[in-house]
């Protein structure tokens, strides 16, 4: 599997993310030359909660909080759980999901889907996309994938994905949205993965990045 | 959704049993080597059970997570001569027992089971054969060291997967493939212990001298 980054729009102090901003940023996308568009994109989340035996009371404490299954659009027919608190992932087949049901000792409670367009720019695919609650559709932010075909090292392609990264800054600045867009920053060795890049990184990009992006919403609320 | 049935053979009558169901089956030979491990939840989560099968018959370990529901019942489930129960079974990584572990469960108990297995088709039916012994293991996990549990005896189970639309049909493919291993053991829903079949010894003599001779399905 080739490298990916995973960005999020951070809004200035005191804005409001809206719809506009998915907008601009594709119209930033749009105007690389030579870009093309393919398609759309869609990964959906689902945050766990423990279901106790005693169901009077609350989740007990010992029980992780942060369980979270993400169903990745490049891979539909597998489903990953990552548990933050643990540094724990768990690569399954989607049927994995079934089993869940089965057991019955922990149930979605909300989630999250990531949609939006996708766009091939020479070595690039970009997925710019919002994250969206789901049933109600409100929109919680707005995220970009940036996967780089060539290489699957990470350490390989740090450096054209940082030049990737500040081309995309600058030109995200000159449309003076009221923000910018920060990389997910993840220590990858503390999640037992190495330097070949594997859906369990993307899946524990998407956990790190969905939690600030919530912290970010919840802010500017 | 699966359809099984289960019976067991004494461990000196199982090169016969191979030799018979080499000549039923027409498929080759698989070798089993599966450290099962029960978890259950612990006693602050609602009451489950799960199972982690680790293939260690390839190279490269595999697992697979599986729950087993309770028996299919009424009328027409008590008037099969084979179990019918739902399953879900999904592929996974080896981080797989370390994930249960982390959401709250606990190692009940944990087995390998060794042995051979065939899988092959029966009146459009997917079967599969397999002839097990069960060995506990003196340490964690230490399955280089397991011992049989009941030495002397192999597990011989027949499994084949099944839909709400269908389980009748494969039912029946299991107990007509049934008949054809009578001679050496008799098979039931699991739970139902028939025991020994006291014609063994002298169908296994039968096969060992004459190396086979059945006609292949």
């Amino acid at each position: 599997m080739t490298v990916k980054w995973l960005m999020h729009f951070q809004p200035n102090q005191g804005t409001t993310l809206t719809s506009q901003v998915m907008a601009e940023a594709c119209a930033v996308a749009e105007s690389f030359p030579g870009v093309s568009r393919d398609g759309r994109w869609r990964s959906a989340m689902t945050f766990y909660r423990a279901v106790p035996r005693d169901q009077s009371l609350p989740a007990p404490s010992d029980l992780p909080r942060d369980l979270i299954g993400i169903s990745l659009h490049d891979l539909p027919n597998e489903y990953l759980f990552v548990m933050r608190s643990q540094r724990l992932i768990l690569r399954a087949h989607s049927s994995v999901q079934t089993v869940m049901d089965k057991l019955q000792s922990y149930k979605g409670r909300f989630f999250i889907n990531f949609e939006g367009l996708q766009y091939k720019w020479g070595d690039f695919k970009l997925r710019i996309g919002k994250c969206l609650y789901n049933p109600n559709e409100a929109l919680r932010g707005i995220v970009m994938e940036v996967e780089y075909l060539p290489l699957s090292s990470m350490d390989k392609s740090q450096r054209v994905m940082e030049e990737f990264y500040e081309i995309w800054r600058e030109a995200v600045a000159s449309k003076l949205l009221a923000g910018q867009f920060i990389n997910t920053e993840v220590n990858f060795v503390e999640y037992g993965l190495g330097d070949s890049y594997t859906p369990q990184h993307t899946a524990v990009l998407y956990g790190m990045c969905v939690v600030q992006v919530i912290a970010s919403s919840n802010k500017n609320q | 959704m699966e359809c099984v049935v289960q019976g067991i053979i004494e461990t000196l009558h199982v090169e016969a049993l191979e030799i018979l169901l080499v000549g039923l089956c027409g498929a080759p030979k698989q070798r089993v080597r599966v450290h099962e491990l029960c978890l259950k939840s612990g006693p602050n989560l609602v009451s489950s059970e799960v199972r982690l099968l680790c293939d260690l018959a390839k190279t490269t370990p595999s697992w697979t997570i599986r729950h087993v529901g309770g028996a299919m019942r009424g009328a027409g489930a008590d008037q099969l001569s084979v179990l019918v129960r739902p399953i879900a079974e999904s592929k996974a990584s080896s981080t797989a027992l370390r994930f249960f572990y982390g959401i709250g469960y606990k190692l009940d108990h944990e087995v390998l089971k060794t042995g051979f297995a065939f899988q092959f088709q029966n009146r459009g039916a997917n079967l599969t054969v397999s002839v097990t012994s069960t060995n506990r293991m003196p340490r964690l996990h230490a399955t280089d060291d397991a011992v049989p549990i009941t030495p002397g005896i192999h597990l011989v189970e027949i499994t084949a997967p099944a839909a709400p639309e269908n389980y009748t049909e494969v039912a029946s493919a299991i107990a007509s493939f049934c008949e054809y291993l009578s001679p050496l053991l008799h098979l039931s829903k699991p739970g139902i212990s028939t025991g020994i079949v006291p014609t063994a010894a002298e169908a296994a003599a039968s096969l060992m001298s004459s190396g086979g001779g059945i006609k292949i399905l």
